[in-house]
């Protein structure tokens, strides 16, 4: 038979030697890759692992420095992440988006700043993230954007995600964002929508 | 089931319901799916007491009292048998293997892994695939390794005895000469096929323990990693990357997705199945056509 039963030898590749925040700015991508996987149970590396993501180009190698920046999972690694959904780079948005959705938790904390940001294409990529958190947390974070927003393009996107994850209690603030924004037929078209998904489950949930 | 009719399921509820199960877990649902996605959940609303869908899909939302879960587990058939899913290895045979070996030094052994490989039916499975049906299968060396996090699985793969459900997808003649009759409704893999065979534990998320099973040129992961959570499907998929050779192929179930876990790998589409590579570097070479 020409298949062939080898066990696996146990011998793993080489480990890191050395030190691996040094090691971020190795011009071997290898390097850079192993030293990013290697920081993910240091919360210190915090500041050096976002310094890299600044200047490093390759996609597997950002892969894994967010990666590790999940696994830290404090405050500050999430806001490190962050400051990413900013950059005009659309592969590090992205990249920063999905790490701050695998830490729900940590997201939770910091959202309601995110939804501040003077920034409002920032505002409108965090309301995507509240899909992340508990459905009454998304409410109360996105009704409070609602109350206030400005920006009808923020609304938009913050009552796109209270029509999947919001709860009953969306309704008052879906319908004083529809009031202030008279001129917005599409907003009101949304809103409209919304209320009816949540109105509906309120009804079901009560039977 | 009950005397209740199955929900009818608007065509905004079964959009918003794919949505979900996209964003959530990286199963991918089409149209085509409806009949099917339809009865589980029908089975789930009976199953926690819900009137309505909405009703269901609030719960479902919420994630209360792990529905998630629920529903993952009546979606993905947790047995498992042999040829399960064999338009992958259709797709091994007549497209992944012949890439792989052109890429092969004189008697360097093309290597396959099955991870999570249960109690063995994948990893025998990819062994007969191969011997009854790749052309080239004697021009190479060619390992094949099961692994899983349950030894009890594994121990039981290695002896490798299975009932006749295991076994409903194979002719009559596969399982004459693959299989040896051990009792009333029970047949033993036969001795060649377990020796062709090497079996490891692992935990596909330390990376000490993907680290030491080597690199490989093919490596079936299906149905385990919708079961992670996004934290643990990052470091899986970092290490399944890390254990693939640049130019290796990964084929995940057919409910997955590896767009939606990692951007570590390419999409390749082939006539039979939709698999995911590690980039080598070099021009994709065209499927056969």
């Amino acid at each position: 038979m020409p298949l062939i039963r080898r066990d696996p030898s146990g011998a793993s590749a080489p480990k890191l030697e050395g030190d691996a925040v040094t090691q971020l700015s190795d011009a071997n991508p290898d390097v850079r890759w192993k030293a990013a996987r290697a920081l993910g149970k240091q919360p210190d590396a915090v500041p050096a692992l976002a310094a890299a993501l600044h200047t490093e180009t390759l996609p597997q190698v950002r892969e894994a420095i967010f990666t590790s920046l999940v696994l830290i999972r404090t405050d500050a690694s999430a806001r490190a992440a962050a400051e990413f959904v900013r950059s005009e780079d659309a592969a590090l948005r992205s990249g920063a988006l999905d790490a701050l959705a695998a830490m729900p938790d940590v997201v939770e904390r910091i959202l309601s700043s995110l939804l501040q940001d003077a920034d409002s294409d920032v505002r409108i990529l965090s309301c995507d993230l509240a899909r992340t958190v508990p459905g009454d947390v998304a409410t109360r974070l996105l009704g409070a954007l609602l109350q206030a927003e400005a920006e009808p393009n923020v609304c938009g996107a913050a009552v796109e995600v209270l029509a999947e994850v919001g709860t009953a209690d969306a309704i008052g603030p879906l319908t004083a964002c529809k009031a202030r924004f008279p001129g917005e037929a599409f907003l009101g078209f949304a809103i409209d929508d919304a209320i009816e998904r949540v109105g509906a489950e309120r009804l079901d949930m009560n039977g | 089931m009950g005397d209740r009719e199955p929900p009818s399921i608007s065509e905004d509820e079964f959009a918003r319901l794919c949505d979900f199960f996209y964003r959530r877990t990286g199963m991918i649902f089409t149209e085509a799916k409806r009949y099917y996605i339809e009865r589980r959940v029908f089975e789930r609303m009976l199953a926690t007491d819900s009137a309505t869908f909405a009703q269901y899909f609030a719960r479902l939302r919420m994630d209360l009292d792990s529905e998630i879960e629920e529903i993952i587990n009546a979606f993905t058939v947790n047995e498992t048998y042999f040829y399960r899913e064999d338009h992958q290895f259709h797709c091994l045979t007549t497209d992944l293997l012949r890439l792989r070996a052109a890429q092969k030094a004189p008697g360097e052994a093309i290597r396959i892994w099955s991870v999570p490989c249960s109690t063995g039916e994948e990893p025998y499975s990819i062994a007969m695939w191969l011997l009854e049906n790749w052309p080239e299968v004697d021009k190479h060396d060619i390992e094949i390794l099961g692994s899983d996090i349950d030894t009890r699985a594994l121990n039981a793969a290695r002896e490798g005895l299975y009932g006749a459900r295991a076994l409903s997808r194979l002719t009559p003649d596969l399982i004459d000469r693959y299989f040896e009759k051990a009792g009333e409704e029970t047949w033993q893999a036969a001795q060649e096929l377990r020796e062709s065979v090497a079996f490891s534990p692992v935990n596909l998320i330390v990376n000490a323990e993907t680290r030491a099973q080597g690199v490989f040129d093919v490596i079936f992961c299906r149905n385990v990693l919708i079961y992670f959570n996004d934290e643990s499907r990052r470091v899986a998929a970092e290490n399944l990357f890390e254990c693939l050779k640049p130019g290796g192929f990964i084929c995940l179930g057919h409910t997955e997705s590896m767009s939606r876990i990692s951007p570590l790998f390419e999409v390749r589409r082939y006539a039979d199945a939709i698999v995911y590579q590690r980039p080598s570097g070099k021009p994709e070479e065209a499927p056969r056509g």
